[in-house]
C-alpha cells in the first residue's frame, strides 16, 4: 500500500511540476482501439491497436496486474530500451492504400519477420543480449527469430533506425511463415486476450484471407536510465489488415459494408479492463475532399440541403451508429483534412453487439496520399555468376514535396535516406554504385549527402549500405545500381529449399524530411492512445520489394561423387603403376604366343590380331589346340557352376 | 615405368622354350622352362615395400579419423554409484535426552542411553528407511537430573548441568503454554549447548511429573521436544524414541502412497514461485492483490529461510478470463457451488489458464504454480467437497510438482449482495494473509511435509508446534538432509546414465566441457559425501545441488544431443572408393610376386641340382 501511495504522490508532483499536456499515467493501463479506413480500391483497412503500460518497476514494484509478465521479463533480463518485431504477410501497396501516413508509415512491414531492437547495456554486451533476445521471441511467439542469432544474419545500423547509439540490431527473415501461431502468443499478451473487447474481432479465417495483414510489437521501456522522469514500459500492440468486403454488388465503385459481413463477427462483449475501447472510422482528405465537392454542386444546383454539419447528411456514405463525436484533421490550405468518426463499443453486450455499417450513396473515386517518391527494387542481368541491383524511384506529383520543402525553386532539395542490408554470399561491389536521374547517369557524388557502407564479411556479417541522397524536387526518376558477384556457400549452409533462391532483405526508404503525424484542432485528444498515436511525428517510410536471387545450387549428392570419382582416378593411377612396375613384358609375350597355339573363339582371336597391331608386331595365326580348348570348357564351367553356388547362397542366408 | 616398358626379352626364356619341341601336360611350368639363373629381387622388394608402407599409413589414418572424447572417469562414475546406492545415504545425528525430575527411582544414564538406542533401532527396523535418515549407530546421549545431582551417559555433548534447574519453577509461576514454554527452552537449551561443535543436536527433555495425570508432548519449533506427566521409565524410553524417530528424523510424516521422493527442486537448485490471480470471468468482477506488500512482508522472510534448501524467487501476474474446466453444482444445504475431490483432475483449465513458463527461469529451474481462482458470478461461492462430505477449510487443493490452487470466495459473494463491476476491487489483506497460509501450508505439503500440527502414533499424540515461518528448525533439517540424499542419488543415476551412454557409442565426440562437468560433478559429489559424514547439513545440501547441477548440465550438454555424430559406416563410405581397390591391387601384386619368387627359386633349385 506504501508503494501504491508513493507511486501517486510522484505522479501527483509530476502532475503538478510538468503541468504538461500528455500525462503520463503512473498507472497501469490498457486501452484498446481499432481504426476503420474505406481504400480506393474497394477494400477495407481495419487497424487494431492495443496499449499496455507499466509504471516503471523501480518505484512502482515488479507485480503488475495489467501488463504482461512474459514482456516484463524480457526487458529485465535483456534490458531492451526499445524493440519492435513485426510479422507480416503480404506486401502493402503504396500506391493505393497510401504511403504519407502514419500508418503506412509505421505498419507498413516488409514480408516475413522484421526485429529490431535498442539495448541498454555496455556496448560489448549489445551481440550478446541479441541472441539472448532473439532465442527468447522465438519461443515466446513460435517463430524462427533464432535464426536472427548469427552475426551473417543481422547488422548494426548507424542512423537509419531511431538512435544513433551503436546498441541498435536488426535483423529479418523475409522467408519467415506467419500465421495463427504467431497470432496466439500475441494475442496472450492482451489482458483479455480474445475472450472480450476488440480482439474478439480477429476472426483467424478472415484475417488471414486478407491482402494483407501486420502484426507488429512495439516495447519501449525506460526502466533502466537513471532519469526520474521515467515513464515505465509501454507495450504497443498493432494489427493491420487489408480485407475486401463480400459483396454481391459486383459492379459499384465502392462495397458498402458491415463489421460483420467485414470479419465475419461483431463486439459482443466489452473488455472490462480497457479504460477506452473505441472504433474509428477515417475517411481521408482526399475522400472528404470529393464529397464537399459534392455536397457544394448539390447546394449550387438545388439549394435545398440544409447546410449542417456535413457529417450526418454527408452526400457519399451513411454510418449506421451515430459517431459518439467526430474529429476533424487540420487540413492545409486548399484541401480540409480527414475526418474520424469515432464510436464506443462500451455499452455493447451480447443481446446488442457492436456492429457498424458502412453504406455508399454514391461511386467515389480517390486516391490516397502519396510519399514524395515511390521505390521499387529489381534485379538486373543474368546467369548464376554476377548481377546487380536497382533501386528504382519514381516521383508521385504528390503535393507533399511542395509543401514542406518551403525554399525557393533552385533550391528545393528531396533528402531521401535507404538502408539496404545484402547477405554476404550476395558480393556487394560497392564501387559501382551508380545513380541516374531521370534516366541519366550522374558521375560525381554530389547527390550524396551522407553514406556509410560496411561491405560484408564471408560467413561473420552482412554488407549494410546507409545513405542519404539529396534529389532535386523535379526529379521524375532517380535509380541506383550496385552490382555484385554471386558468391558460393558451403554445402552445410545451404537451406533445406535452396534451388528456390536466396532473399535479400527489404531496403528501407526513409523521408527524413517529411513527417507523417496528423494534427487535430483539440489537443486533448493525446490522451486517447491511437490519436496520441496518430499525431506522433513519424518519419515517412517505404520498404522495398524483397528479391529473390538464385544462386548455383550445387547437386547436393556432390561430395559423394567427388569422393568415389577421385578414389577412383586414384585408384586406378595406383594399380596401373603397380602394375607396370612388376610386369615382365617379355614373359608374357611368349605366355600368350604359346597360349595363342591354342585357338579360342573369334573374339580373341580379334583381340589377339589387334593387340599385335597395336604393338607394331605381324600376327601369327595361332595353331589349333583340341585339349586345350576342352579344358578351358570345363573352367568356363567351374567358374559358372561357382558363381551361380556364391549366388545361391547369398540368395539363402541373404532374404 | 620406362624399365619395364622398354622391349628387352630375356633371351633365357625364349631359348628354353625353342627347347622344348614337345611340351608335356604334367608338371607344365617347371618342365617348360628351367630356371637357370636366381630369381630376381627387384619386383618383389618393390611390391612390397608399397605393401608396407601401406600397412605403415594405416596408423596415421586412423589417427586423423579420430574423433575427439574426452576421457571420462567412469572408474570414478562407477565407485560413486556405489558408493551411493549400495547403502542409503545415513547422515550422523545427535540426539540427548534430558530427564529431569526422575523423583526417587535411580535411573543409570548409560544403561538409558543404551535402551533408547535399542528401541529406537526397533522402531526404525519398522519403518522403511527413507532417503536421507539418520544413522542409528550413534548414541544417544541422556542427562538425568535430580535436584542438584547430575548423571551424564559416557558420550555427552557438553550438557552444562543445572541448566533446567529453572524448569519447575517456570511452570509453577506462570501459566503454561505451548508456545512459551518452547522458547523458553530454547533459550535455556541453546544456553547450554556449546554451538558450533559440528551439526545439531536434539534434545528431549523429559520432566516427570506426579500430579499430573495426562502426558502431554510436544515437539518444538527448534531442535528440541518435551514431554511432561507421570510416566514409566519404559514409557519414557518408548515415547522419547519414538519423537526421535518419527518425528526428528523422518519429519513427522505418515506413510502415505506418495513417498518422499518428490522434491520441488530444479536440477539446478532453484525453484520459482509463479503466484497467479485468475479472475474466471472479470465482467462480473475484478479483483486485484497487493503482491508487493506479501511479497515484503509475507514471503521475503520464508524464502530466506529456505535458502540452504532451494534458490528461491517469487513472481506474480493477474489474469483473466480463466474459467475452470470441471464442472459445479448448487447445493441449497450447503449453500453454495461444490465441486469435489473428483473434479480436482479436471479443475486446471490448461487451454484458458496461461500460467507460462517464466523466461526469467532458465534452463531447468522447478516453476511451482500457486494460483488463486476467484470464481466468476455464475459459481460464487465455490466450495470443495471432501470426500467425507464436508467443506475444505482451505478450499484448496495441491498437484505435487505443478503447485497448488486455491479457491477465493470474496464477502460479496457469500452475503449475496451486488458487486460493482468494471472496478477493480483489491483483495482485502486479512484475506490475503489467510490465502497465503494456505499456501504456506500446500507449500509444506509441496515439500512433503505434514500439514497438520499433530502426530498420531501407536504409542499416542505427538503436538507439534508451527513455526511463523512456516517451517520449524528440525522441518528443514529433515528437509536439507532429503534433498541431499535425492540430490546425489540423483546426481549419480545421471552420471551413470551418461557413462552408459558414452561407452555404448564409441564414435560419439565428447566435449571437453562434458568432461570438466563430470569431474567437477564428482568432486562436488565426494564433498557431499564428506560433509554428509561431518553431519553438516547445509555445505552438504549446497554441494550436493551442484554436483547435481553439474551432473545434468553434462548429460544435457547440446553437443551431446547433435545427430550428426561421426558414426563409422560414414568413415567407411568415405574412405573405401580409395582403399579398397588400392588395396585389393596391392595384395594381390604382393600375394602374386611372393608366389612367384617362390616357384621361380623351386625351379632354379631344380635346375641347379639337376645340373649338380
Amino acid at each position: 500500500m506504501s508503494r501504491l501511495k508513493s507511486c501517486l504522490l510522484i505522479f501527483l508532483a509530476l502532475f503538478s511540476a510538468t503541468e504538461s499536456i500528455n500525462v503520463e499515467v503512473l498507472n497501469e493501463e490498457f486501452t484498446e482501439a481499432l481504426l476503420l479506413r474505406p481504400l480506393p480500391d474497394r477494400k477495407v483497412l481495419a487497424h487494431f491497436h492495443f496499449r499496455s503500460s507499466a509504471p516503471p518497476s523501480e518505484r512502482c514494484g515488479r507485480h503488475h496486474h495489467i501488463f504482461p509478465k512474459s514482456i516484463y521479463q524480457l526487458v529485465h533480463k535483456f534490458q531492451v530500451r526499445e524493440m519492435e518485431l513485426s510479422f507480416t504477410q503480404g506486401r502493402w501497396n503504396y500506391e493505393r492504400w497510401g504511403g504519407f501516413d502514419p500508418i503506412s508509415s509505421s505498419n507498413a512491414k516488409p514480408p516475413g519477420v522484421e526485429l529490431w531492437a535498442e539495448f541498454d547495456v555496455p556496448q560489448d554486451q549489445v551481440d550478446y543480449s541479441w541472441k539472448n533476445l532473439t532465442h527468447a521471441l522465438s519461443g515466446l511467439f513460435c517463430a524462427s527469430i533464432n535464426f536472427l542469432e548469427h552475426s551473417s544474419s543481422y547488422s548494426a545500423p548507424q542512423w537509419s533506425f531511431g538512435s544513433a547509439s551503436g546498441k541498435l540490431r536488426y535483423g529479418t527473415l523475409p522467408r519467415e511463415a506467419v500465421c495463427t501461431e504467431n497470432l496466439t502468443p500475441w494475442l496472450k499478451l492482451l489482458p483479455c486476450r480474445d475472450k472480450a473487447g476488440l480482439s474478439l474481432l480477429m476472426d483467424r479465417p478472415s484475417i488471414y484471407r486478407g491482402y494483407y495483414h501486420s502484426q507488429r510489437l512495439h516495447l519501449k521501456s525506460d526502466e533502466f536510465g537513471a532519469s526520474e522522469m521515467s515513464t515505465g514500459m509501454v507495450l504497443e500492440q498493432t494489427l493491420t489488415v487489408v480485407l475486401r468486403p463480400d459483396t454481391f454488388s459486383g459492379q459499384a465503385l465502392q462495397p458498402s459494408w458491415s463489421l460483420s459481413s467485414l470479419i465475419g463477427r461483431s463486439v459482443s462483449r466489452k473488455c472490462s479492463l480497457s479504460s477506452s475501447s473505441n472504433v474509428y472510422v477515417q475517411f481521408e482528405q482526399n475522400l472528404v475532399f470529393e464529397g464537399d465537392k459534392l455536397k457544394e454542386d448539390g447546394e449550387a444546383s438545388e439549394n435545398a440541403i440544409p447546410v449542417g454539419d456535413g457529417l450526418e447528411d454527408n452526400p457519399l456514405f451513411e454510418l449506421s451508429l451515430p459517431p459518439k463525436r467526430v474529429i476533424k484533421e487540420l487540413g492545409n490550405s486548399q484541401k480540409a483534412g480527414s475526418i474520424l468518426h469515432e464510436f464506443s463499443v462500451e455499452d455493447s453486450n451480447e443481446f446488442k453487439p457492436f456492429d457498424l455499417e458502412l453504406n455508399w450513396k454514391l461511386p467515389v473515386a480517390w486516391s490516397c496520399p502519396q510519399a514524395p517518391l515511390q521505390a521499387s527494387r529489381f534485379l538486373l542481368g543474368s546467369g548464376n555468376e554476377r548481377g546487380a541491383i536497382a533501386i528504382s524511384m519514381k516521383s508521385t506529383k504528390s503535393n507533399n514535396v511542395e509543401r514542406t520543402s518551403s525554399f525557393d525553386e533552385n533550391e528545393c532539395w528531396l533528402r531521401v535516406g535507404i538502408f539496404q542490408i545484402v547477405p554476404w554470399y550476395v558480393k556487394v561491389y560497392y564501387h559501382t554504385l551508380k545513380l541516374f536521374l531521370d534516366g541519366e547517369p550522374q558521375s560525381s557524388m554530389e547527390n550524396i549527402e551522407k553514406i556509410i557502407v560496411s561491405p560484408s564479411e564471408d560467413k561473420v556479417s552482412t554488407g549494410v549500405m546507409e545513405m542519404i541522397l539529396r534529389l532535386p524536387c523535379s526529379v521524375n526518376t532517380a535509380a541506383l545500381t550496385l552490382e555484385f558477384d554471386k558468391g558460393f556457400l558451403h554445402i552445410d549452409e545451404y537451406p533445406p529449399d535452396a534451388n528456390q533462391g536466396f532473399d535479400i532483405p527489404s531496403a528501407v526508404i526513409h523521408f527524413a524530411d517529411f513527417v507523417a503525424n496528423m494534427s487535430f484542432y483539440d489537443d486533448s485528444l493525446k490522451q486517447v492512445p491511437i490519436l496520441s498515436k496518430l499525431q506522433e511525428e513519424v518519419p515517412v517510410v517505404s520498404y522495398t520489394e524483397v528479391l529473390l536471387v538464385p544462386l548455383t545450387t550445387p547437386d547436393f549428392s556432390m561430395p559423394y561423387n567427388v569422393i568415389t570419382i577421385t578414389c577412383t582416378v586414384f585408384a586406378l593411377y595406383f594399380g596401373s603403376l603397380l602394375n607396370a612396375l612388376r610386369r615382365r613384358v617379355g614373359e608374357e609375350e611368349r605366355f600368350l604366343s604359346g597360349k595363342g597355339a591354342r585357338k579360342a573363339g573369334p573374339l580373341t582371336l580379334m583381340i589377339s590380331k589387334l593387340s599385335a597391331k597395336l604393338r607394331g608386331k605381324p600376327w601369327e595365326s595361332p595353331k589349333q589346340s583340341e585339349s586345350g580348348r576342352s579344358s578351358s570348357k570345363y573352367k568356363l564351367l567351374a567358374k559358372v557352376v561357382l558363381v551361380a553356388g556364391v549366388a545361391a547362397a547369398w540368395q539363402f542366408y541373404f532374404q | 615405368m620406362a624399365a619395364a616398358s622398354a622391349p628387352t626379352p630375356p633371351s633365357t626364356a625364349e631359348i628354353a622354350e625353342a627347347a622344348e619341341p614337345l611340351p608335356s601336360k604334367l608338371e607344365n611350368s617347371e618342365a617348360d622352362c628351367p630356371r637357370k639363373t636366381r630369381p630376381g629381387l627387384k619386383r618383389l622388394a618393390l611390391t612390397f615395400t608399397v605393401l608396407f608402407s601401406f600397412l605403415l599409413g594405416l596408423p596415421f589414418l586412423l589417427k586423423s579419423v579420430e574423433i575427439y572424447r574426452s576421457p571420462l572417469p567412469f572408474r570414478e562414475i562407477d565407485d560413486l554409484s556405489a558408493a551411493v546406492e549400495s547403502i542409503p545415504l545415513q547422515f550422523p545425528c545427535k540426539f540427548r535426552a534430558v530427564f529431569v525430575g526422575t523423583g526417587g527411582s535411580s535411573f543409570d544414564a548409560n544403561e538409558l542411553s543404551v535402551k533408547i538406542e535399542h528401541q529406537m533401532r526397533k522402531i526404525a527396523a519398522k519403518d522403511s528407511t527413507s532417503c536421507g535418515a539418520c544413522s542409528y549407530n550413534s548414541s544417544v546421549s541422556v542427562v538425568v537430573e535430580n535436584g542438584a545431582d547430575c548423571f551424564r551417559s559416557d558420550n555427552d555433548f557438553n550438557w552444562k548441568c543445572g541448566a533446567l534447574s529453572e524448569l519447575n519453577r517456570y511452570e509453577d509461576s506462570r501459566e503454561y503454554n505451548d508456545e512459551l514454554f518452547d522458547e523458553y527452552l530454547h533459550s535455556l537449551v541453546d544456553k547450554s549447548d556449546g554451538r558450533g561443535n559440528g551439526g545439531n543436536v536434539y534434545t528431549m527433555i523429559v520432566v516427570r511429573r506426579e500430579g499430573q495425570k495426562d502426558v502431554s508432548a510436544v515437539v518444538g519449533k527448534y531442535r528440541h521436544g518435551w514431554i511432561v506427566g507421570r510416566l514409566s521409565e519404559e514409557e519414557a524410553v518408548k515415547k522419547v524414541a519414538t519423537v526421535f524417530v518419527k518425528v526428528f528424523v523422518n519429519g513427522g510424516k505418515e506413510e502415505g502412497p506418495i513417498s518422499g521422493e518428490f522434491m520441488p527442486v530444479g536440477a539446478d537448485g532453484k525453484i520459482v514461485l509463479s503466484f497467479n490471480l485468475l479472475n474466471a470471468d472479470p465482467h462480473d468482477w475484478i479483483y486485484d492483490w497487493e503482491f508487493q506488500e506479501i511479497d515484503d512482508n509475507l514471503l521475503a522472510p520464508i524464502l530466506k529461510y529456505l535458502k540452504p534448501l532451494a534458490d528461491i524467487s517469487v513472481e506474480s501476474q493477474v489474469l483473466y478470463h480463466t474459467p475452470k474446466s470441471s464442472f459445479s453444482y448448487w447445493d441449497e444445504k450447503l449453500g453454495g457451488y461444490i465441486f469435489t475431490t473428483k473434479d480436482l483432475p479436471f479443475f486446471v483449465n490448461s487451454n484458458e489458464w496461461h500460467l507460462d513458463t517464466s523466461v526469467a527461469a532458465g534452463g531447468r529451474s522447478k516453476i511451482l504454480h500457486l494460483v488463486v481462482y476467484v470464481p466468476s458470478a455464475t459459481e460464487c461461492p465455490l466450495q470443495l467437497q471432501l470426500p467425507n462430505g464436508k467443506i475444505s477449510k482451505s478450499n484448496g487443493f495441491i498437484s505435487p510438482m505443478w503447485g497448488s490452487v486455491v479457491v477465493w470466495n470474496h464477502a460479496a459473494c457469500l452475503n449475496g449482495s451486488k458487486m460493482e463491476t468494471r472496478v477493480r476491487h483489491m483483495i482485502s489483506s486479512e484475506d490475503m494473509r489467510k490465502i497465503f497460509e494456505v499456501f504456506i501450508g500446500q507449500l509444506r505439503q509441496l515439500f512433503g511435509l505434514k500439514s497438520k500440527g499433530i502426530f498420531r502414533d501407536a504409542s499416542g499424540t505427538i503436538r507439534l508446534l508451527t513455526s511463523e515461518s512456516g517451517f520449524t528448525e528440525w522441518e528443514l533439517d529433515v528437509l536439507s538432509r532429503q534433498h541431499t540424499c535425492f540430490n546425489l542419488l540423483q546426481c549419480t543415476t545421471t552420471l551413470g546414465s551418461l557413462s552408459r551412454l558414452v561407452q555404448s557409442l564409441p564414435r560419439m565426440i565428447i566435449k571437453e566441457e562434458i568432461g570438466e562437468q563430470v569431474r567437477y560433478s564428482i568432486e562436488a559429489a565426494k564433498l557431499a559425501l564428506s560433509n554428509v559424514s561431518a553431519g553438516i547439513y547445509d555445505a552438504s545440501a549446497v554441494s550436493s545441488r551442484r554436483a547435481r547441477s553439474f551432473a545434468e548440465d553434462a548429460f544435457y550438454h547440446p553437443s551431446m544431443m547433435s545427430v550428426s555424430y561421426y558414426s563409422f559406416e560414414h568413415c567407411f563410405a568415405v574412405y573405401s572408393p580409395f582403399f579398397l581397390p588400392v588395396a585389393l591391387h596391392v595384395l594381390l601384386a604382393a600375394l602374386r610376386e611372393w608366389k612367384r619368387y617362390k616357384q621361380e627359386s623351386r625351379k632354379f633349385k631344380a635346375w641347379k641340382a639337376k645340373k649338380d
